[in-house]
This record gives structure tokens, sequence and C-alpha cells, in this order.
């Protein structure tokens, strides 16, 4: 566990030390230790601690990074988007080896999207109509044991303290939680799905080739700011 | 429990193997494939391979590991069986049976293969060879006449015997081991550390041929040179067990039991639950620094019957080598004594033999038996955490068990026109025969729909209303023919109930069923403009329409 070793800190001190006391003549050893410390130096810690998005989400968040522990509310209507922005994060998750859980209580999560967006399906796993009554309990499961969770609400809503125990939990685990828009709870960051431009490609009367293209504009709301921009994706 | 054996004298077993024993259940279970040429193939790494082949079919040249296309171009007339374990392990319950009425402590090592230690039978039945032609003879009355027996001492050199069909004479085993190809060692190397072939072509290009070549080298050489892998090696090309036998005591409480209420009667309940136990039990085996490579499997029936199994694996037991070995014991117990009695060609006394459980499951117990010190195990090296693949994996069995097993899936993209056709859920934990780039939904589907994967795929789909300019629903004729370009959708799914059309693409025509009731299914993708809380925006779906109802398959949400 890492709580057994001591503290980066101290590792770098140690080192540091070691360095300065080598002997002059003994070059290679001091540049293998530098090299040894330029390793375990804590840049790295804020990558453990936090999720990296990709690219297309990166501009819209403070950082480029979302916290581990953290609590995302998608909203916006159907169509709009909010599948696809929950998409986008489940990539960022799996991208790095890690395994999201998505409850969907209708059943409707197209798989084939999920690939397109980059999700690796293999660390992918998806509870399917699940019964109302026991949504809380499932989420709280996948909470311990996942990265992400995507958390289609229940047709009939979650109760505060339902969500509360829930947010508590996803900070003790750093599992990131994305709710959708009725969440009753507080969330450190909402991404409004504001709707969506497709490339509509053919002749006046209507008539198009195929879908193409789509701009996804999000509107995202954090305690340090609000942001807009324009998600550029097929699908 | 067992005593931990002395490495320099292994026990004396016999090895009791079928060759091609998926054809040879296969035949059992469905008796007009005698004499017909029979191969049974499986989905590997680089799709369907040859996995065992009938006598007829190896005449012509079908071997283990061609390409199905090739096997049937080889041979005419081929019959060609995907691969059935839980079949082959029911079918082989039958052999393991008959030959435990006179042998004690059976060692099952996988459908077709079973070892027993001979010391004292072979002293009961009057030596080795008489105890050979004994089995031989018992497993040809049940109509298994290609089987062969090897007796050497230790279950590497007997494996080896039985692939000639011999008896090894006691003390002889170190001399009968020496002019075997180092060849042979890949596959228990390759059990318990992965990359038995390196290790061979390695030892074949520095000249050691066989196994008496590399058992006189020196072990402290072979272990700075080779490491762990090559050490293992090592002991089995000298005739001594594979892995060191553990310094410690091993506790007696290992055993994990679970007790099924209700009674479990079908296999997946069964199943199911002996994955939790498999887990715990490997779990604490792996918190003392342990493995094992045999696992007693027994369970307890409603009516007081206690059924024991034991099991081996070549390298260590890992979860999945785990259930799967419980699974196909399960399976021989329960469905054996469900369908074991109606199965085709089997004689009354088969029947009799497979009533053997006559009620549900009530306790099932998993023993560690050869428990060995774990060789411990490789980090992913590129920030894969096996941890983290451990937690999910609980986590989502808890679900599996608040939800039952189908609740929790995976997608398997497959072949496909619509977006529902193109993805297959299988349940969480079951394998995902997967093919790289989603390979098997490459040949060309006419019809498909082109453009992005749309992000909600409704099943069923929501019904709605597709109409053109004149506001009368658009029908496609028995020819494919269109009434008028769409204009409008209704549609609950859709924001503000749906709106007017800003583009649309398509008719696909999709012929469904042409061979019995002929319907005609069009879709199309449509970009409607929604007004959702005063904002109007483009809401992009698919519509289809069919015998002129129209319904919202997906929403490109």
């Amino acid at each position: 566990m890492a709580t057994a070793l001591p503290p980066r800190s101290a590792q770098l001190a140690s080192i540091s030390r070691r360095t300065t006391r080598l002997p002059r003549r003994d070059a290679a050893a001091r540049a293998h230790l530098e090299e040894v410390g330029r390793h375990t130096r804590p840049v790295s810690l804020a990558h453990e601690r936090a999720l990296e998005l990709g690219p297309s989400l990166a501009a819209l968040v403070s950082r480029g990074t979302l916290p581990r522990g953290s609590v995302v509310r998608v909203a916006g209507a159907p169509g709009a988007g909010v599948t696809t922005l929950g998409l986008e994060l489940a990539a960022a998750c799996t991208g790095v080896g890690e395994w999201v859980a998505v409850v969907d209580p209708a059943g409707s999560l197209g798989a084939l999207a999920a690939r397109e967006a980059g999700v690796a399906l293999e660390r992918f796993a998806v509870v399917r109509r699940v019964p109302p009554a026991r949504w809380a309990s499932v989420v709280a499961a996948l909470v311990d044991g996942v990265s992400l969770v995507l958390a289609d609400l229940p047709a009939g809503g979650v109760g505060v303290a339902d969500a509360r125990r829930l947010v508590a939990r996803a900070r003790e685990r750093e599992t990131v939680l994305v709710v959708g828009e009725r969440w009753p709870a507080d969330a450190a960051l909402t991404l409004h799905a504001r709707g969506s431009e497709w490339d509509v490609v053919g002749d006046v009367t209507g008539e198009m080739h195929h879908l193409t293209e789509r701009r996804l504009h999000v509107h995202a709301e954090a305690r340090s700011g609000a942001r807009e921009g324009w998600l550029a994706r097929a699908g | 429990m067992e005593e931990p054996a002395l490495p320099a004298e292994p026990v004396r077993t016999a090895v009791l193997r079928c060759p091609d024993w998926p054809v040879t259940a296969a035949r059992r279970r469905e008796p007009a494939l005698v004499g017909v040429p029979v191969t049974v193939v499986d989905r590997g790494q680089r799709g369907l391979r040859v996995v065992a082949a009938s006598a007829e079919a190896r005449a012509e040249g079908v071997t283990r590991g061609l390409r199905r296309r090739e096997a049937e171009a080889r041979c005419a007339g081929l019959v060609v069986l995907d691969v059935d374990d839980a079949g082959d392990a029911r079918a082989f319950e039958e052999v393991a049976r008959a030959v435990e009425e006179f042998v004690p402590h059976l060692v099952l090592h996988e459908p077709g293969a079973l070892s027993f230690a001979t010391r004292g039978p072979s002293r009961y039945f009057g030596g080795d060879d008489a105890l050979a032609q004994l089995v031989l003879d018992t497993v040809a009355g049940l109509g298994i006449t290609d089987a062969t027996v090897g007796i050497a001492a230790g279950v590497f050199a007997a494996g080896l015997a039985a692939s000639r069909s011999l008896v090894v004479e006691r003390g002889g085993t170190v001399a009968f081991l020496a002019a075997w190809p180092v060849s042979v060692l890949a596959g228990p190397v390759e059990a318990s550390y992965g990359d038995g072939a390196a290790l061979v072509d390695l030892l074949a290009r520095l000249g050691l041929r066989t196994l008496g070549d590399y058992a006189a080298l020196p072990e402290s050489a072979v272990a700075a040179r080779f490491g762990p892998p090559g050490l293992l090696a090592h002991r089995l090309a000298r005739g001594e067990p594979g892995h060191e036998p553990l310094a410690r005591e091993v506790p007696p409480e290992l055993v994990e039991t679970m007790e099924l209420d209700p009674p479990a009667t079908r296999v997946d309940e069964a199943a199911f639950a002996a994955k939790a136990l498999a887990d715990r039990l490997l779990g604490r085996l792996d918190a003392m620094g342990c493995c094992c490579t045999r696992v007693v499997v027994e369970a307890e029936t409603e009516h007081g019957e206690r059924l024991t199994r034991c099991w081996r694996h070549e390298g260590a037991l890992t979860p999945s080598t785990l259930v799967a070995r419980v699974r196909w014991q399960l399976e021989a117990w329960l469905v054996a004594s469900d369908s074991g009695v109606a199965a085709p060609g089997a004689t009354a006394a088969d029947a009799a033999d497979a009533e053997m459980v006559t009620g549900g499951l009530t306790v099932l117990r998993l023993a560690p038996d050869d428990v060995i010190p774990a060789t411990g195990r490789q980090l992913g090296f590129w920030g894969g955490d096996p941890a983290a693949a451990d937690r999910a994996g609980r986590a989502l069995a808890r679900v599996q068990a608040l939800l039952g097993p189908d609740a929790v899936a995976t997608a398997l993209p497959v072949g496909g026109r619509t977006p529902l056709e193109r993805v297959r859920w299988v349940p969480w934990g079951d394998a995902r025969d997967d093919t790289p780039d989603g390979a098997s939904a490459a040949p060309p589907w006419p019809g498909a729909v082109p453009g992005p994967a749309p992000a909600r795929v409704f099943d069923p789909p929501v019904p709605a209303a597709l109409l053109d300019a004149r506001g009368a629903p658009v029908v496609v004729s028995g020819r494919g023919d269109v009434s008028a370009p769409p204009a409008a959708l209704d549609c609950a799914a859709l924001p503000g109930g749906g709106g007017p059309l800003v583009a649309w693409a398509g008719p696909w025509a999709h012929d469904l069923r042409w061979w019995s009731q002929r319907r005609r299914r069009v879709l199309w993708q449509v970009v409607v403009d929604a007004r959702a809380d005063g904002r109007s925006h483009q809401v992009a779906c698919l519509v289809a329409v069919e015998r002129g109802h129209a319904a919202v398959e997906a929403l490109y949400d």
C-alpha cells in the first residue's frame, strides 16, 4: 500500500542527500541517481489524483483534468448530446487502463457509439434495466469498484439522502460519478449540452447523403467559473 | 491433505488419456457421427482453428491448429462442430466414474485426461501392467477404444508415457525422460510462467536438444541463466516434481464452504455461487503467498448424497481456470442427472449410473490440494493495475448478486445493419470471444446505415409519425418506392414532441425474413428542428417505417 512507503518528499530528500555526498569522480553513479530522482519527483502526483480528459473536453475544465472523487452533472434535453458527453468522460477513463461502469435503467445505451468515442469495451460494464428501488445500492456497489460510474437517473428520480450518501462515497473511494440533470445533491462540475449542429450536406430540398459530423455546444459550469465550448464529433 | 512429496521421489502415477476427446464425446452424443470424418473447432486468436479431429479426418491430413477453411478443403464431407467444453466434461464424467470403481483419488486434468497414484491399486491388481490393462479394458467397455495409459514416476513423465502407451519400469523414469526433445517442456512452462515456446526455442538454439542434455547442466547454472521458468523445466527434465514443496504446513481451514439456500438445481445458479467461492479461496491462498495446482470440488445434495472430484491444472490455478473446472464438474453432476437418462445411446446401466444426483445441491465446498509457494506474478508494465481489475470484478459480481447474473453486461460488436442488430450483450464474466477490431462485423452488410453510431438505441423502438409536406404519413410500397419526401416527425421521445425536418437521408431498405413472411423495413436518418425550453435545436434520429408504422429506433444523443 502507498501508506507503507515514506512520503515522496522524504524519498527525494534522501536521494538528493546521497547525490551530494557522492565523491566527485563517481559521475556515472551521480547521473544515475539524478535520473532516479527525476522519475520519483512528485510531478506524477497530480496525474494520480486526477483524471486527464481528452483534448475535446480538456479545454472546458480547469487544468484539463477532473479531480477523482468528484461528481459531474451532465444536463440537457434528449438528443442534445448528454450521452455523448458521458461517453467522452468514459473514454478518457478506459484510455488509461481503468474501468468504467454504466447504470442504464432504460437499457438504451448504444455500445457502438461508445466504441466510436474511444471507449475500450472490455473494460466497460453496463448494468441494464435496474429496478428504481435498487438504483442507489447498485451505484454504491459500483462506486466501490471502478474508477468512473456513468449513472443515468431512474425515472422516479433519486432521494436527497441517497444522493448525498453517494457523493460522500464517491469522494472517499476517489471515483468519478457522472449523473443526470435531476441530481438533487451538489456537483463539482456541470456540463450543459446546449444542442448540436449537424453537418447537413445536400441540396436545398433537405436531402443529404447521410449524417456525418456534428458540433456540440457545451457550457461547463464549475466552482471556479463557467466556460463555453464546441465539441466536434462524428456522432 | 497429502504430505508434500520429497523432491527426489515423485509419486508413481498413471495417466489415462483419450486423444481427441471432443470428437469422441460428440460421437457419444450423436451416434450418427461414427465413421464420418469429424473435426471440432474453437475460436482462437486468429479465427476458427481445429482442436480435435477424428481418425478419418486425420487420414486426409486434418491436423490440430489448421484453419477451418483449410480443413474443409483437405477433407471432403468433413463435419465441423463447435467446441463444447461442458458437453465434453459431462461425457468424461462417465469415464471417471467407471475408473473410480477400482481406483481411489482420481485427479481430472481436463475433459479427456485423468491421473491417479498407482501404489495401492497396482499392488492389489498384480502390477502396473495389469493395472494399465484393466483400465484400458474398463474404458473399452464404455466404447472408447483409442484411449492410452502411461505409468511413470510423476505426472509429467506419466503424461509422456501415455502418449506412447508405455509403462515405464520402476527407477527407469529418468532414463525414459532423457531421450525426449526439449519441446515437451513448453506446455508446463507456459502454464506456470507463460511463453514456454521462447524458452524451448532458446534451449534448442543453445544445442540442448533433449531432456537428458538439459538435465545434465548444473542446477545453479540453470538458475543463473534461465531464471525460474528454466528451473521448473530443469526439475521436470530430471524427473522431479515441478514445483518446490511448501516449506510450511497448510492450515486445514482453507476449505471454503457455501450453503445454497434454496438448493441449486441449475448449473448457472451453482456456477455463480462457485465463482464467489473460488475468488475467496484464491484470495486467501494469495494472502499466504501460496497457490494451488489441484482443487477438490465437493457438493452435497438435498438427499444427503456427497459428491467429490479432484481437478488439476498444469500451472497454478487462476480464478478463471478454477471456475472453468468447477463449472465443468457441476455440469457433469447436474446435467448428467437430468438428461443422461434420455441421452440417445444410453444403456440402462448408464441411466442407473447417471442418476447419481437426485436433488438440488445444498452445499458446495472447494478444498485446495497440493498447495505450492506462489511463483509471483508480473504486474502490468504500462500502468495496467491488476488490482484494479480485481476490484472492478468484485464490485460487478456484487451487482450481479443483487440483480442476477444477466443484469451486468459488456458489449460485443457483431455484424448487422441497424444499431440494435450490431451489438450483442454478453453477461459479465462470460467469455467475450473477441476478435480484434471487430473483425466479425467485417462481411459487407448491404443496407447498413452509414455514418456515426447513435448513442441511444431504443429496444423496443418508440412509436412515431413520419409525415410528408401535406401532413400525410410517409409510406413505402412493396417495391421500395416512397410516397413523398418526409417533412416532419412527431415522437414522444423527442423534446417538444418533435417538429419539422431540417434534413433527411435514406431510405435504406431491408427485406426481413424473405423466406417466410416477407416484410420490408425502411430506415431514414432525419434531423429534426425540435423546440425545448423555448430554444430550438437540432436533434438527429433514426426512423424505421415498417407496414405503414413509423418508429424512432435510435437517437444521436
